[in-house]
């Protein structure tokens, strides 16, 4: 990992009250500024244990996690003001038009007036939602409503942004415009993006920086082309993943 | 800050009132409760104080007490007397048979004999006054062996106890005069046996105390006959307020099962404005329905013939303990929608939860009827907290003063009922 890390995971252990095993063991990760960081895993793997913890929807147990030099557990109200989540739920309200949801969720991050009116015109002009901003979610498409659900975080223009399986059950138009905007916001802006998936080529495409969990602990990591070529017998990332995490269901 | 909370209200509103069938049941429903509830008791009411229930009556004494009961019967407006039917006269079997199946509601029976048996215990009654040295005062002497007079009264067996008490105490009321009567008229012969004095006949029994019904109100004492609204609508509205739970519990249980709550805690600051307004627009809901409620009370009933609902000098009484029951109704919401997992468990848990505390509270059961016991359960209750507050305001016009402890009450249960839900909350995420 060759940038600076804006992420530091250091030791961090999360057991859940039901389970026997840990869903995440000591886990040690470096997420450098800038990057397009892909958390790969099989289900169980530990994977949204971790990006809830970083977002702080749920403690941990042990270990410590450092966002852009702060730990966590200490600024986590500055560090929330960086940090954009996109939760793999479409989590708007269904009753609410894409507008209201959109402007509940600047008002949330401290935008108001026009200066919000004006972001949220040009992300829904980005996603080719600006005529239907005023259309309740609920008539929505599930390619619509993820990409309000993105747009939702991404109005306060985060330094990192976290992505929780964005493109997960819709149609390739809606993912393309998905991840070619994500791409830009990367170039653009800088952002930093943590992203998780069960779509191999997806990642592969996507990402800059790849780990892969299994079992609460990261098996590899790398950049995308030297995890292919550190395993001459493996084609593809999915290769890869088969390889290191096994074929046996998970769940 | 500011703006979240804003933000907050805003959107709560807008789902709310997007929420037609929600709406439906947060006003429409209680008010109809009331309106109905309030006819059903009304004609309750009507019932007891009906004129005319047709009375079956079989007089087999012939003599004074037969007559003097029939005469004071056929006074009183409240019976219409019975005794023939199709021209004939009645047998005891008949009027079993036409009072148990429903055509007549009351029926009496004057047993055979029955003035010759009170003279009896009369007499004999006098005689234990006087020395046993005095010798006997009456011929024949009374026999203290004779049976009592006997006036058997049947009801139709679906006829209510309040009803039937009614129709008792009437009759009682003609027994104790009859049996003064009697008495006087035995003294009087016995005067005139021993000094030769004819007196007159009395006249009248009845009517000899001004009784008048009266209700001290604070230090006044006025005639005040309470309204069937002003004991109905308080205590509807109160369990109408509590019934929020259930729209306020599923919010919480919704936005928790669509991911939402989860995405909330991801954004900086406290999420307590995000709550607050939750809790504030529900709160706002709860006072709204509460003044729709007491508005139904004041210029609705009176369309339907009763009387209307007087709030007389306690309103900021009245402002002060709907505000209480509004945040203690909106805490126990958000409490209920914390704890429980699912919609369906918020509501039946809810619900329930809300019929029972209103059971124990006096609103189904009037806390005057209930064992000792219940009545210091009944005392657990936010709902009877509030509804005791409405009624020091309605019924004795209690002012602020007078109703404080019982808002402070409903305030301490909204706050305990918030911390709950904040530490189970916490405990919930630490697992």
């Amino acid at each position: 990992m060759a940038s600076t890390p804006i992420i530091e995971i250091r030791q961090l252990t999360k057991r859940y009250h039901q389970s026997d095993e840990p869903a995440v063991k000591k886990l040690d990760l470096k997420i450098g500024k800038g990057e397009i960081f892909g958390l790969l895993g099989p289900n169980g793997a530990g994977k949204t244990t971790t990006i809830s913890i970083l977002c702080s929807q749920i403690n941990a147990d042990e270990g410590d996690i450092f966002v852009d030099g702060k730990n966590l557990a200490a600024d986590s109200v500055q560090i929330k003001k960086i940090i954009g989540v996109v939760p793999q739920e479409i989590a708007l309200y269904q009753k609410l038009t894409a507008y209201e949801n959109l402007r509940f969720f600047g008002n949330m991050y401290g935008l108001k007036g026009e200066d919000l009116k004006e972001r949220i015109m040009s992300r829904a002009a980005a996603f080719g939602l600006e005529q239907k901003l005023h259309r309740k979610v609920n008539t929505f498409s599930g390619g619509m409503k993820r990409r309000v659900n993105l747009v939702a975080g991404i109005l306060h223009r985060p330094r990192i942004l976290i992505l929780d399986e964005p493109t997960v059950g819709i149609d390739v138009q809606s993912k393309n415009v998905i991840i070619d905007y994500l791409k830009q916001l990367n170039e653009k802006e800088e952002t930093t993006i943590v992203y998780t998936s069960h779509l191999m080529e997806e990642a592969e495409r996507f990402c800059t920086h790849i780990a892969i969990l299994d079992m609460g602990k990261i098996v590899t990591e790398g950049k995308p082309e030297e995890l292919i070529s550190g395993y001459p017998s493996c084609n593809n990332l999915e290769d890869i993943f088969l390889l290191l995490t096994g074929r046996s269901l998970r769940d | 800050m500011w703006l979240k909370f804003k933000a907050s209200v805003i959107k709560e509103s807008l789902l709310l009132l997007r929420d037609k069938a929600g709406l439906a049941m947060l006003f429409i429903m209680p008010m109809a409760l009331i309106l109905i509830m309030s006819l059903l008791q009304e004609s309750t009411l009507k019932k007891l104080e009906e004129r005319n229930t047709p009375v079956l009556v079989i007089n087999n004494d012939h003599d004074s007490l037969g007559a003097h009961i029939v005469a004071g019967l056929n006074e009183t407006e409240f019976f219409e007397l019975h005794q023939t039917i199709d021209g004939k006269p009645l047998n005891v079997q008949q009027l079993k048979k036409l009072v148990t199946n429903g055509k007549y509601r009351v029926g009496i029976v004057i047993g055979e004999g029955a003035s010759n048996a009170l003279r009896n215990k009369i007499k004999y009654e006098i005689q234990q006054q006087f020395p046993p040295e005095e010798g006997a005062l009456f011929s024949p002497p009374p026999d203290p062996d004779k049976p009592l007079p006997k006036i058997d009264v049947y009801f139709d067996p679906i006829t209510q106890s309040a009803f039937k008490q009614a129709v008792m105490s009437a009759l009682n009321e003609f027994f104790y005069a009859v049996e003064a009567k009697m008495v006087m008229e035995i003294y009087a012969s016995m005067m005139n046996d021993i000094i030769g004095i004819e007196l007159k006949q009395m006249a009248d029994f009845k009517n000899m105390i001004d009784l008048t019904e009266k209700t001290s109100v604070g230090k006044e004492e006025k005639v005040i006959i309470p309204k069937p609204a002003q004991h109905n609508v308080p205590a509807w509205t109160i369990f109408a307020m509590f019934f929020i739970v259930i729209p306020l519990a599923g919010n919480i249980i919704k936005e928790r099962e669509s991911g939402m709550s989860l995405r909330l805690r991801t954004l900086p600051g406290s999420n307590l404005s995000v709550i607050l307004g939750k809790a504030g627009v529900y709160f706002v809901v709860g006072m709204l329905q509460a003044a729709s409620m007491l508005l139904l009370g004041m210029y609705i009933l009176p369309l339907f013939g009763m009387a209307a609902l007087t709030v007389g000098p306690g309103l900021p009484a009245l402002m002060i303990i709907t505000i209480a029951i509004s945040l203690a109704a909106t805490g126990y919401g958000i409490l209920i929608g914390t704890v429980s997992t699912t919609q369906e468990q918020s509501s039946i848990f809810g619900s329930i939860s809300v019929v029972i505390l209103a059971a124990l509270g006096g609103i189904w059961v009037p806390i005057f009827m209930m064992t000792e016991t219940m009545v210091k359960i009944s005392k657990l209750s936010p709902l009877n907290w509030g509804l005791n507050a409405y009624y020091d305001i309605f019924l004795r016009n209690e002012p602020v003063s007078g109703i404080l402890h019982y808002a402070l009450y409903l305030l301490a249960f909204a706050l305990s009922c918030i911390l709950a839900a904040w530490f189970y909350n916490r405990y919930k995420n630490s697992r």
